[in-house]
């Protein structure tokens, strides 16, 4: 069903693995103490790794001889899923790049407040009660707790 | 005698005001988080290390642990409630649970289950006080060599176990080695695979990898369903939570078996309290002589399966501080938190630290009596929870994560680092590769390592001491069976299916 998927798997595992094999190279030895060095695990995982590869390439093999004629599978990834999510992904980084600047209560109500109007639609009042208590409450808290949180521009 | 002195002492631990109520606020967490969707066990527990570093570790302990079995509790009550197993392990609860309340009888699913699971918790917790202390002079024999092939079974295990292909599994697993082996090299101090990111040269957080994998990443996964429309069908709670002396009888027996397997499942490495609730499941329809009505809302299919995941939470207590190993999710989440503590769980600590230890055991005796009344006179808050709008609950559920990683050294640089495990855990989940496995290898990694080196020290190069020993022989004869056991459980299956329609 999903053995396109499992095709960019295999695909993205052997690469995976190539980069992984050209980064241990990279790795400086000096052989004092330790017979191994730090690159002898590695290079053991990155074979085991290959193995998993082949062993997945096996699966997709004995799939594709059991659904031979079925036609398409349905698609893993929604297009419309995907674009909302990429955009909440922008919007987490953007929260995370003026946490500090904006400090936590500050930039999390900001961040909060779009995320639950488009969630939540329509409710304004709960959605904005929401994290403004949030906001505050979890800042008291952990402050409270000796959790260090980044204060901002908030004079307290 | 000793022992049993030690045991006793745990219990003055457990009963001290502070520990109660650590044990209560893990109990009432897990519940919460149990019934929650978007947060399980292991990202929680992940979230609190940071607020638990002043914390006197017996405590912060005992809390994760009770957060451990309480999502257990809370798991059934979403699929009872809302056919959506809260937790993985309550995926065969919600089969007959859902129809139990669909006639109407909620009250005695939800009274069952947590009857069952406080039973079943209970034996376990008994087994674990049995079964620890033999175990821990077993494991003072165990070398550098005995410890990497234990790991190695542990991580074979829970590969051939978790999700549906053993290759993604593994993939998984070694995925989970390769992040580990990122940051300075502890032996020849040479820094790897590190890109000349400075944050990398401590290696990737644990914290970072559980929180974006099982927090972050089931967020997107929720937003996907609620931007396709689905909402959940809520069935509202009426009448009292208790059952009728019938369908007492009936589960009587479910419960006891329920326990037993998933005690002994929960001690094995990887299998887990989902494996354990679904044979407890295919056991009880087996032994019914009303198998037809498994599935319609037979009480047997909660008692078995909800006793069996409590049962395991117990087992799997067993093997983490006994030999320092743990067998899935989130008890590597707590040996990472042990680490993290600067307590090195194993035989040894029972021989050190006793009071951290039974007192760790013999509370979560008296968890289970709180679970028990949080879950049946007190359901009906909870169950409040389920009408919170995912709409608020996910953004929050980001927004608490975002404090979680940036507890650990304020560094803003680590948050990106968790987006990035939350996208890897989504399109891991779309695409079928288990998650667990990676957590496993991760926190086990660099001490797999470490002991891999020693022993090939030990033994000037000759990997035959990996094979030098009983355990470590009985221990590599395990790990293989372990591969090919999906293969024989297929044919099993196969087998039950043909019996199954004849």
């Amino acid at each position: 069903m999903a053995s396109m998927a499992d095709r960019v798997i295999l695909v993205c595992t052997i690469i995976v693995a190539a980069i992984y094999f050209y980064a241990t190279t990279l790795i400086p030895t000096l052989e004092i103490g330790d017979p191994l060095g730090p690159k002898a695990f590695p290079r053991l995982i990155g074979i085991v790794l290959l193995i998993g590869a082949a062993m997945l390439a096996l699966e997709i093999w004995r799939e594709r001889a059991k659904a031979a004629g079925k036609g398409a599978g349905v698609a893993t990834f929604d297009p419309a899923v995907v674009k909302v999510l990429a955009v909440v992904v922008i919007w987490i980084g953007l929260y995370f790049a003026t946490l500090e600047r904006l400090g936590f209560v500050l930039a999390t109500f900001a961040f909060l407040l779009p995320m639950m109007a488009w969630f939540n639609r329509g409710k304004w009042l709960v959605n904005a009660l929401s994290a403004a208590a949030f906001s505050a409450m979890t800042y008291w808290l952990f402050v409270a707790l000796e959790v260090r949180l980044p204060r901002g521009v908030l004079p307290f | 005698m000793e022992t049993l002195t030690h045991i006793l002492n745990g219990f003055n631990v457990a009963l001290q005001p502070i520990n109660l109520w650590y044990t209560f606020l893990g109990c009432f967490l897990g519940t919460v988080i149990g019934v929650l969707p978007g947060i399980g066990p292991s990202a929680t527990i992940a979230l609190l290390i940071p607020v638990t570093y002043g914390m006197n570790p017996t405590s912060a302990l005992i809390m994760m642990a009770g957060i451990f079995y309480g999502a257990r509790y809370g798991g059934s009550t979403t699929a009872i409630l809302i056919n959506t197993p809260g937790e993985a392990s309550s995926v065969m609860t919600a089969i007959d649970g859902y129809q139990m309340a669909k006639n109407g009888r909620a009250g005695a699913a939800l009274a069952i289950s947590a009857i069952g699971s406080f039973i079943a918790g209970t034996i376990g917790i008994v087994g674990l006080t049995l079964f620890a202390v033999p175990l821990t002079s077993m494991a003072l024999k165990f070398g550098p060599a005995e410890y990497f092939t234990l790991m190695f079974f542990a991580m074979t295990a829970v590969s051939s176990l978790a999700g549906k292909s053993p290759a993604k599994a593994m993939i998984s697993t070694i995925l989970g080695l390769m992040i580990a082996t990122i940051g300075i090299d502890l032996q020849s101090g040479q820094p790897r695979y590190t890109m000349g990111v400075p944050e990398l040269q401590d290696g990737v957080g644990f914290v970072i990898a559980v929180v974006g994998l099982f927090a972050i990443g089931e967020v997107f996964a929720s937003m996907e369903d609620m931007t396709k429309g689905m909402r959940p069908e809520i069935i509202k709670l009426k009448g009292r939570i208790w059952l009728t002396r019938e369908e007492w009888n009936r589960s009587v027996k479910p419960i006891l078996r329920g326990s037993v397997i998933g005690f002994v499942i929960g001690v094995l490495p990887g299998a887990g309290g989902t494996i354990a609730s679904i044979m407890s499941y295919v056991w009880e329809k087996r032994m019914s002589k009303h198998p037809e009505q498994f599935g319609q809302g037979a009480v047997e299919g909660v008692a078995g399966p909800e006793s069996a995941n409590n049962a395991d939470t117990a087992g799997a207590m067993v093997p983490l501080l006994t030999l320092g190993i743990p067998g899935g999710g989130a008890t590597a989440v707590m040996l990472g938190a042990f680490i993290m503590y600067g307590i090195q769980p194993g035989p040894l600590l029972f021989q050190n630290r006793p009071d951290l230890v039974w007192g760790l055991v013999d509370s979560m005796y008296i968890g289970n009596i709180m679970l028990l009344i949080l879950n049946i006179p007190l359901i009906g808050i909870f169950v409040r929870l389920l009408y919170i709008p995912g709409g608020i609950l996910m953004p929050l559920i980001l927004a608490i994560s975002t404090i979680g990683i940036y507890a650990i050294n304020g560094n803003p640089v680590e948050l990106y680092f968790g987006l990035v495990f939350g996208v890897a855990g989504y399109v891991f989940r779309k695409v079928d590769i288990p998650l667990a496995p990676m957590i496993l290898s991760l926190v086990l990694g660099g001490i797999m390592e470490q002991s891999f080196r020693q022993a090939m020290t030990i033994s000037g190069g000759n990997p035959k001491i990996f094979v030098g020993s009983t355990i470590c022989v009985t221990l590599v004869a395990l790990s293989v069976l372990s591969i090919f056991l999906p293969f024989i459980l297929k044919r099993i299956e196969a087998m039950g299916a043909r019996v199954g329609t004849r």
